[in-house]
């Protein structure tokens, strides 16, 4: 049986395109799985799992719970507002107190870029990023280009834009390496001021006009701005951000073209995109959260068939 | 001190041509060399040194060092940290404002030099510029220079007021005092972590642009032409800057500047593991800013190449990149690898040259003169492990990198430690 060629999953950057073809392949499955009347399967009967967050988070929290529980592992919740982490304790004292009762696997959400991997290199646990700072969210990147296959049916060859916030987006990082890895071309989009100056390094494409953007895509992925990570103004108002980057109903009925609309969510709607394109068909903002339990499913008991 | 004899050893003293790379044997007697020839009789009660391959140069000097006493005595004691810079070959060491407080008075300056007394090697103090270091008003500049102070720095902290660095300059003019300024505009910087470029934009980093450093060097260039006076920038990093203190010096302006030893050695893909130990400020950059910094040095654009020595605690290193604290180990290393960018010749030059800036006597290699002498072997080559480490933390960005050079010891102060 094939496996990962690696123990955690803390970055796209360190998988291989085999790895994310086995992924979706063990996600197909889940898929059908979450599908039956009975969405839940007993491989990971022994396996326990922390999830540890470090930073607020409510879907992708709940969407590896929710993946963890149908797989029939114990999962254990721990978030930093509740924990001696605010009383000074570190992060390796933190992770390694919650690993001595016997944990075999931590999902992590994290401030700083680099947590998992610094973790990963000090603990003895299978670590899954679930984020850290303006790094990776491998995770997101998995179910963004599995939810792109099951629309398109490849994500080779595809053109993806990516709208918005890329200087502080995890999401963003991980969807770069990603899409590249799978053969995808790939464009960034927004305001000079949120694209990180060396961003072309990537091997993506920087265009600041999203109708010209919009005509040459596939796919659209809008990412949410994030105003919490923001620490000085990177554009004057939203209004004037939505007037240059919201993609609306009239802008998409003036393409050459039907494009598929992603969102990471959580959105802003009437900001980044309007209600009507939103809720349209040609957006599969839904579709990405049910992927979203599926991937997760694959990647969790991907990673412990290597710790049996 | 008891008599030493160097025996055979090769004399690197490129000022020297006489003696220069020529074996010859030297007798120390009472902390002067008594006598360079090519072969010594041992007089009664004299400490032979016959090592192989034995070189001998004046003692080396070091502008950019860092302990941690008083205060931050976890990090380094002045003791361990002067014992390091001796067995790094090290006999003057420019010690930073690194203190908790910080030396911002004639008793603070004085508390240092005393604590250094008998030691080996010799400790200049820098004071800091501003009280407490804060950035804000004058520090006590003339008293801390009286009592020893070689210049004035706030360490590691830019000087975000221009007006402060405007009078600053022109008020050290009365005493020749010299001020540093550390390049980097802070607000361009911003919470930047690590060089902004590819590496920065692949690890989710914060970037800190070359911008920040370069800016910061214009405006204090401009200063400089308005005020007069001695400023020196330590520990430059980017290309521009290069290019910036080359055009203020051929202006004529009294600018002096420095690099760290890893800006001139390690790039910042060195970080793709998040390695904290390589986390310092300014940041590793690329090669093509290591390529503009070795010919600054080649050129004497550069002034000097320092260890920039920081030694700090696990505690503030085993912890997420962004929250470590910056700094290196560089004494222990700083040989080793300043020998494998530079032929053996301006190795030595560049640690053995300098010392007026900070109005330090530069001692002579000259029979009659006072011995102040590192010994050393520039051939042997290993791989730096913690056992190689002196200093009392273990935070160096080359464990398991190779070193080539083994530094045995210092003779100066009339005293011997190999």
């Amino acid at each position: 049986m094939s496996e990962l060629s690696v123990k955690h999953l803390l970055g796209i950057k360190y998988l291989n395109e085999k790895d994310i073809q086995l992924i979706f392949e063990t996600a197909d499955h889940f898929k059908e799985v979450i599908n039956r009347s009975i969405k839940k399967v007993p491989s990971l009967r022994d396996i326990t799992i922390a999830n540890i967050f470090f930073e607020n988070s409510t879907r992708t929290k709940l969407s590896f719970e929710l993946a963890e529980k149908r797989l029939s592992a114990d999962v254990i919740n721990f978030s930093a507002g509740q924990s001696s982490v605010k009383k000074g304790e570190t992060l390796i004292d933190t992770v390694n107190n919650i690993l001595s009762m016997k944990v075999d696997m931590v999902v992590m959400r994290h401030p700083n870029p680099g947590a998992g991997i610094f973790l990963s290199k000090h603990v003895n646990a299978s670590i899954v990023n679930a984020g850290d700072g303006a790094h990776e969210h491998p995770t997101q990147a998995l179910l963004d280009s599995y939810s792109i296959r099951e629309k398109l049916g490849d994500v080779a060859g595809k053109n993806v834009v990516i709208v918005g916030d890329i200087l502080h987006s995890r999401v963003a990082l991980s969807n770069i390496f990603a899409l590249k890895l799978q053969g995808a071309n790939v464009k960034v989009c927004g305001p000079k001021t949120l694209l990180p100056k060396h961003v072309e390094s990537l091997g993506v494409e920087v265009e600041t006009d999203l109708r010209k953007a919009l005509n040459w895509c596939d796919v659209a992925n809008m990412l949410r701005i994030q105003n919490e990570r923001l620490d000085i103004s990177y554009f004057p108002t939203t209004r004037e951000y939505t007037q240059q980057f919201g993609v609306n109903r009239t802008l998409l009925e003036s393409l050459n073209k039907e494009i598929v609309i992603m969102h990471p969510g959580p959105i802003n709607r009437g900001v980044e995109i309007t209600s009507d394109v939103a809720d349209s068909n040609q957006s599969i903002i839904l579709n990405q959260v049910e992927n979203g339990v599926a991937i997760r499913m694959a990647v969790i008991y991907l990673l412990a068939s290597k710790i049996k | 001190m008891m008599n030493v004899l160097l025996k055979n050893a090769t004399i690197v003293d490129s000022t020297n041509k006489n003696l220069h790379l020529k074996k010859r044997d030297i007798l120390v007697k009472n902390g002067v060399i008594d006598k360079i020839a090519s072969k010594i009789t041992p007089p009664n009660k004299t400490k032979i040194i016959d090592y192989k391959n034995l070189h001998v140069s004046l003692g080396w000097f070091d502008s950019s060092v860092s302990f941690g006493e008083p205060g931050y005595e976890e990090r380094e004691t002045i003791e361990n940290g002067l014992k390091t810079a001796a067995r790094s070959g090290f006999t003057d060491i420019v010690l930073n404002p690194n203190t908790n407080p910080v030396p911002d008075s004639s008793s603070d300056i004085v508390f240092l030099k005393n604590t250094a007394k008998y030691s080996v090697n010799n400790l200049h103090p820098l004071g800091t510029l501003t009280a407490k270091g804060e950035g804000k008003h004058l520090a006590e500049m003339f008293d801390m220079k009286n009592a020893g102070a070689v210049g004035f720095y706030d360490f590691k902290r830019s000087i975000e007021n221009s007006n402060l660095l405007k009078i600053a300059l022109q008020y050290a003019q009365n005493f020749d005092g010299l001020v540093h300024s550390f390049p980097m505009d802070t607000k361009i910087a911003g919470k930047g972590v690590v060089n902004e470029g590819e590496v920065s934009t692949k690890m989710g980093l914060k970037g800190i642009p070359v911008l920040a450093e370069e800016l910061q060097i214009a405006r204090d260039i401009f200063i400089l032409e308005y005020t007069g006076g001695k400023l020196h920038i330590p520990t430059i990093s980017t290309t521009n800057s290069v290019k910036l203190i080359a055009d203020a010096k051929k202006k004529g302006l009294d600018v002096s500047c420095s690099v760290a030893i890893h800006n001139l050695f390690m790039i910042d893909a060195s970080l793709e593991e998040y390695d904290t130990n390589c986390k310092v400020m300014p940041p590793l950059r690329t090669k093509k800013d290591i390529k503009a910094l070795i010919k600054g040095v080649k050129e004497g654009v550069i002034d000097f190449v320092c260890s920039d020595h920081i030694p700090m605690n696990i505690e503030e290193k085993r912890v997420e990149f962004d929250n470590a604290t910056d700094g290196s180990l560089g004494l222990e290393t700083t040989f080793g690898i300043l020998n494998q960018i530079f032929d053996l010749e301006k190795s030595i030059e560049l640690l053995t040259r300098g010392r007026e800036r900070y109005q330090l006597q530069t001692p002579v290699f000259k029979e009659g003169e006072i011995a102040c002498l590192t010994l050393f072997n520039p051939e042997e080559e290993f791989t730096f492990t913690k056992e190689e480490i002196v200093s009392t933390s273990n935070n160096s960005m080359y464990l398991g990198k190779l070193i080539k050079g083994r530094v045995f010891g210092v003779i100066c102060n009339n005293q011997i430690l190999i």
